[in-house]
């Protein structure tokens, strides 16, 4: 694959020309935090542990309109929901998305499109965006990526993956598509990147923590894990605020309201947790999940057991340590693991 | 690209009161736009998300079988905002309907058994499903003998009278409809389900159940059937929760790893003995 070296005195314009070519989504400031937003060239920057947010809102809002309808009998079908916003995706790049967060999309991609159904509103913009990472050299303290299978220098989920270099950047190619997109991106030189890259991740990945270990979780059966008597004492610190599940790249509940007006009216999803009391109850008013304790259960057991499960070993947490450190009550989801582990 | 969320436009056919207290009404839905009912081939057991533009959506069991060509039936329960204006509706009005959705009963590995078929209250929806789409002559004789246990609290609250009182004619299918204690005017069996399944259920042997109902009755009514010898791979069950996208994307309706909705909502009690009780 392609491999290039983007020179101190050419960022800029490496930044200008990935945003003459698409809508450049990088880290920038917004209301003081760090975020992964629309960008110009001149904002991006390459100084950063990670973004406040996780990125999924690029392809996940967090409030989205599906569909829409009128109720103008006077017009061809009243009553009818048209959908909205899937016949007009804007080409996306997004520069400077960290390895971990890269990877929790891929997961998110999995739950979307998975084995029976596909989500169109997930997919049109997910797939047809280019996607550049940008490698981790100075990983933050709340950081466990190697912990949970993932590396500062890991590609999935990328189709480029560029580390901050003499100023400037080294860049490689990781797919076919990322290969089409550089290729043709004015002004890039080509350089040798690889070896660099690899040697650079060998070094990081070495000041990380190694492997947790989840061999008995794997091995065990779902509900001796469930049962275990650990969960109450972590319940009892969890506030159920839903800080986790808002800020976690790969948490991806929606729930779906109508709103309308007299002329008509939209279907929306907005992002939902699993640590809401209404997010389960029955119409009945039975709840299968009543207490704060089954729906802290459940997120742990979703990221460490579920989604392992269901996505061939991967883990459902890739360790960017946000909630760990927004938790307002510091549950950390090592110490849960190590503890289901046990 | 199909897009999932999307229901189709569908016109109230028909309505009618289904029961004596009024809770229940059943619909049949025709498609407004020709095509789309090919679109929507559905098996018993499926469900589908019935949408009220400006409302919402709920997930419903279809109880009409994909025998019955030309609309597709419901039976909903007026309990939250959706149903209630549901309740309200009128013949001829739009709505949408979006589906099927979930995996039906396993009518072909059922194939060459007798069956049993347990149904309490108002989830026997997707159970008439089943025995209308197994009545039929190209059906019937891939299957043994075929039992019907029905019980509903009062007599007014038993669903789908027609269709029951004309099995009760049929000597290809033994139904036994019970209410819990006696009435005026009731000359049927009277007693809760899971007594008169002990009373009436076949031996086990090439036999498979299938239960649905409110979560007392089945709690009641698994170890009658444990009891009688059925193995859990023969108890075949069907789940609700709550649901939004019905498309195992949500979350909100999981059991353990398993969304009802795209994995279920019919499991086999062998499979739910794997798994939590967070139904």
């Amino acid at each position: 694959m392609a491999e290039y070296i983007v020179k101190e005195n050419a960022l800029r314009a490496f930044f200008q020309a990935l945003a003459q070519e698409r809508r450049l989504l990088a880290p920038v400031r917004v209301g003081g935090k760090l975020q992964m937003a629309e960008a110009r060239p001149e904002e991006v920057t390459l100084d950063y542990g990670n973004t406040h947010q996780s990125p999924k809102s690029a392809f996940f809002p967090q409030t989205e309109r599906l569909m829409a309808f009128h109720k103008d009998t006077a017009q061809s079908d009243p009553f009818v929901y048209k959908p909205l916003g899937l016949d007009k995706i804007t080409p996306t790049v997004l520069f400077g998305l960290r390895p971990c967060d890269a990877q929790g999309l891929a997961i998110c991609d999995q739950v979307f499109q998975n084995d029976r159904f596909t989500d169109p509103y997930w997919k049109t913009k997910y797939e047809s965006s280019i996607k550049i990472g940008l490698a981790c050299d100075q990983p933050g303290p709340a950081c466990f990526c190697t912990a949970v299978g993932g590396s500062p220098y890991g590609e999935a989920g990328l189709d480029a993956l560029a580390a901050v270099k003499d100023a400037g950047l080294a860049l490689k190619a990781i797919t076919e598509a990322g290969a089409e997109f550089l290729k043709k991106l004015p002004g890039l030189e080509s350089g040798a990147a690889e070896s660099e890259l690899a040697e650079r991740r060998k070094a990081v990945e070495s000041k990380m923590p190694g492997p947790l270990d989840q061999a008995k979780v794997a091995a065990g059966a779902i509900l001796d894990i469930f049962n275990q008597p650990h969960w109450k004492d972590t319940a009892d610190r969890c506030l159920n605020c839903g800080t986790c599940t808002f800020v976690c790249p790969t948490c991806h509940c929606f729930d779906i309201q109508d709103e309308q007006n007299d002329k008509g009216g939209v279907r929306m999803r907005n992002w939902d947790t699993c640590m809401s009391w209404l997010y389960t109850v029955h119409g009945t008013g039975h709840n299968p999940r009543p207490t704060k304790t089954e729906r802290m259960r459940q997120r742990f057991l979703h990221k460490l057991k579920y989604i392992p499960l269901k996505q061939n070993g991967q883990s459902g947490c890739i360790g960017c340590g946000r909630c760990v450190t927004l938790c307002p009550v510091n549950i950390d989801i090592r110490e849960v693991a190590k503890q289901m582990n046990g | 690209m199909h897009n999932p969320f999307l229901p189709y436009p569908v016109r109230i056919a028909m309505l009618r009161v289904e029961t004596e207290d009024k809770n229940l009404r059943t619909f049949k839905f025709e498609f407004v736009n020709p095509g789309d009912e090919e679109k929507f081939a559905y098996m018993p057991g499926q469900f589908a998300e019935l949408s009220v533009p400006g409302q919402g959506e709920i997930p419903i069991g279809i109880a009409s079988s994909p025998t019955e060509k030309g609309s597709v039936m419901f039976t909903v329960n007026r309990v939250g905002q959706v149903s209630s204006y549901m309740h309200n509706m009128k013949e001829g009005d739009i709505m949408g309907l979006r589906g099927p959705l979930g995996h039906p009963y396993p009518l072909d590995t059922l194939e060459g058994k007798n069956i049993i078929i347990i149904a309490g209250g108002f989830a026997v929806t997707t159970l008439r499903s089943t025995i209308v789409w197994m009545l039929q002559p190209e059906n019937r004789p891939k299957y043994g003998r075929i039992t019907f246990v029905y019980g509903a609290r009062t007599p007014g609250l038993l669903c789908f009278k027609d269709d029951w009182s004309e099995w009760q004619k049929r000597d290809d299918i033994d139904v036994h409809v019970t209410i819990d204690r006696e009435a005026p005017g009731w000359s049927g069996k009277v007693g809760f389900v899971p007594a008169v399944t002990k009373e009436v259920c076949p031996p086990p042997e090439n036999t498979a159940a299938i239960i649905c109902g409110p979560p007392v009755m089945i709690k009641f009514t698994q170890p009658v059937l444990a009891e009688a010898g059925y193995s859990p791979d023969n108890i075949i069950m069907s789940l609700e929760n709550r649901m939004k996208c019905g498309l195992g994307i949500c979350g909100r309706c999981n059991v353990g790893p398993e969304y009802v909705c795209k994995d279920g909502p019919v499991f086999t009690l062998s499979q739910l003995n794997q798994l939590p009780r967070e139904y």
